[in-house]
């Protein structure tokens, strides 16, 4: 049945909702988007849903055990009472938010006090941020005096209206990190997250940042790749995912079929799925002629489910050329949809037989963590982060080129135990390395060693065991 | 099998511990084997420690097929899986110290390259980025003085924790064993019972399988 023929659909913002509907966000009466075959998405999509309240700690004991929530507990206790501020530049939108409105409610329940301030700027501050971020990511740009400026004097600016009287002080990226110059006044730890990739960072700029990024007491990398070599300790933490998100947490099956329902995916057969925007070093277009080498010999449909053309010139660009790729097929399913579509990208995921991220560049590769948390086999470009997550063979599969992902779909699909292997693997290794609890046990490790709190000495020839 | 008075209380409490690392990215960095042989001549032995102990409970879950973070870069970014195999049967258990297992990577890889000089400076797919690990070692609250207790612990702890005591305990203990076979040894008389856990593989279970490997040897030396 075409969804906007369904009742059910279309009461959703009703009062009175099964105990599947009640999970789908209300609705605002706004004009639904077009399938790109013609078919009306559910009007559901069209509307940001409130964010529930985050979750607590012991929530988090049936997915990771009530001994790892223990292990947070012990780790806590010489750290109780202590104070940590995070710092960044915006508190909404960006993963960086994402994860600071995880991690604080976190460690505080940890008691652990933890608050997060906000810089404050001009746009004339934060176009210099925008282009000292891309220049960091290697490409041209000139740094003049007066940007030097701005950004110093916005600095200066936050520095004498913010408090620095905390344990720890945890600056994230580049924008506030000459805030550093108030350490003089206290004794608190400093420590630089830096959530971008500087391997290639634009000479002058890197110049201008590192003087005071080497005042520091430590920084923190995503990959190990992204560093730099620095004389303060640099520390690896990975990017996580939360298993209670909307994206994450586990679905009703009714629900997934629902979801599958509305947008016209058939469960009956398999399903190829890449979630990601349309964005050229996605390489969409590339999963499509993949999926077309694949199916002359396994049937199957593909789900390519993602955002970006809606508000981004370039992406409706991609948007257009996934659509001419896929011409008429009608098992080739492009779904457009907005960033708060969390639980219907994870039932579509959840569906999914195959999970495909064929990026060209990749950052670490979120969307290949969350299709390893749902335990789907998953073939992913040998790119950025995705090595970190897929060891080739063992939780995933690695593909160079587009022939090597068609064979990789043929072969999966005709070797569902070998498919199912790697997914539970997958699954582990996520739940061992990459989940929102991993990374607070990360920080609670940092802050205990940054305490004085000496590592346990590896035992040498030079020295006698412990 | 042994059997002993369990009901008996024994001498000296085990405490299960766990340890938690926190990694650190290094200095060092090889894009070729020749680069990889230096390195691993000059990184600090907790570099050392970080690619072959810590990564096994980094990948606890994995039943074959991952041996070590030189023996998997030597496979999937230069490879050669002939040095790949003979760097993956390097059994870390073998080792007390970390000088005599460095001393072992090395002349591998130098052997290898010895005999496939080409391949010494022809260059990865990928980098291979030296890592070290911060250890911190934490208590739990499981303590026991009788084996009955000790099984309800073990079956309850963390995998960190089963790593820690089976392990990375060679190298606290210099001694060709383990936390449990050591305490069962000596405080429970249980000989051939630490013997058995000792002679455990880890390279073809995960964690959880040696876990229950360890439970099933213990239960049956009760009967």
């Amino acid at each position: 049945m075409n969804p906007v023929d369904n009742p059910a659909i279309l009461s959703r913002s009703q009062e009175s909702r099964t105990p599947v509907e009640s999970k789908i966000p209300s609705l605002r009466p706004v004009p639904a988007p077009i399938h790109p075959h013609g078919r009306p998405l559910p009007k559901y999509v069209t509307t940001p849903p409130t964010p529930p309240p985050p979750p607590h700690l012991d929530d988090y004991a049936g997915i990771i055990g009530k001994q790892q929530i223990e292990t947070l507990h012990f780790l806590a206790e010489e750290l109780r009472g202590r104070r940590v501020k995070m710092v960044n530049s915006t508190a909404v939108g960006g993963g960086v938010a994402e994860m600071l409105n995880r991690l604080v409610p976190m460690l505080s329940e940890l008691e652990v006090h933890t608050q997060w301030d906000v810089i404050t700027g001009g746009n004339d501050f934060f176009e210099v941020t925008k282009a000292f971020h891309n220049a960091l990511h290697g490409a041209p740009y000139e740094l003049t005096r007066s940007a030097q400026d701005i950004f110093l004097m916005y600095n200066e600016q936050n520095r004498q209206r913010m408090n620095f009287d905390d344990d720890f002080v945890i600056i994230h990226d580049p924008q506030p990190a000459a805030l550093i110059r108030a350490r003089n006044d206290h004794a608190a730890k400093w420590i630089w997250r830096c959530h971008i990739d500087l391997s290639n960072p634009h000479p002058d700029v890197w110049q201008f940042l590192r003087p005071f990024i080497e005042q520091f007491d430590a920084a923190i990398f995503s990959s190990q790749s992204f560093a730099r070599q620095l004389p303060i300790p640099q520390y690896l933490f990975y990017p996580c995912i939360d298993p209670l998100s909307e994206k994450n947490k586990e679905l009703d099956d009714t629900f997934v079929q629902k979801i599958c329902d509305d947008f016209g995916i058939d469960r009956s057969r398999p399903i190829v799925t890449q979630v990601s925007r349309f964005d050229r070093l996605k390489d969409p277009v590339g999963v499509v002629h993949a999926y077309k080498l694949a199916k002359k010999y396994v049937d199957c449909q593909l789900v390519l489910a993602g955002g970006g053309a809606a508000d981004d010139p370039e992406g409706a660009a991609v948007l257009q050329e996934v659509k001419d790729a896929a011409g008429n097929d009608p098992d080739i399913i492009i779904l457009d949809l907005p960033p708060w579509c969390g639980l219907e990208i994870n039932a579509i995921q959840r569906a999914s037989t195959i999970i495909v991220q064929k990026s060209l560049r990749e950052g670490f590769g979120l969307t290949v963590t969350e299709a390893l948390w749902k335990g789907k086999p998953t073939i992913a470009g040998a790119v950025g982060g995705i090595p970190n997550q897929i060891i080739h063979k063992l939780t995933g599969v690695l593909v160079h080129s587009i022939e090597g992902c068609a064979f990789q779909i043929r072969y999966l699909l005709t070797h569902p135990e070998f498919a199912r292997r790697i997914g539970t693997a997958g699954r582990e290794h996520v739940k061992e390395n990459f989940l929102m609890t991993t990374n607070v046990k990360r920080w609670l490790l940092l802050f205990r060693i940054l305490s004085g709190q000496k590592p346990v000495p590896i035992p040498s020839d030079t020295q006698s065991a412990a | 099998m042994n059997a002993p008075n369990t009901a008996r209380k024994l001498i000296k409490p085990f405490y299960f511990n766990t340890s938690e690392h926190l990694l650190r990215i290094g200095r060092e960095r090889a894009c070729t084997l020749n680069e990889l042989l230096h390195a691993l001549q000059v990184c600090p032995e907790d570099s050392i420690f970080q690619h072959t102990y810590s990564t096994l409970q980094e990948h606890h879950f994995i039943r074959q097929g991952f041996s070590n973070d030189f023996a998997h870069w030597s496979l999937s970014s230069c490879h050669e899986p002939i040095l790949a195999e003979q760097l993956a049967s390097v059994d870390v258990r073998e080792y007390t110290s970390i000088s005599g297992l460095r001393q072992h990577m090395i002349e591998l890889v130098r052997d290898f390259l010895a005999a496939h000089p080409r391949s010494a400076d022809r260059s990865a797919t990928e980098p291979f980025y030296f890592c070290a690990a911060d250890l911190v070692v934490l208590p739990t609250p499981f303590v026991t003085n009788n084996i009955e207790s000790f099984l309800e612990g073990l079956r309850k702890v963390t995998l960190h924790s089963i790593h820690h005591h089976f392990i990375e305990a060679r190298l606290r203990l210099r001694l060709m064993t383990n936390d449990f076979s050591e305490w069962l040894k000596e405080e429970a008389g249980l000989e051939q019972t630490a013997a058995a856990i000792d002679r455990i593989d880890i390279y073809t279970n995960t964690m959880e399988g040696v876990r229950r490997q360890i439970a099933r040897i213990v239960e049956q030396s009760l009967n």
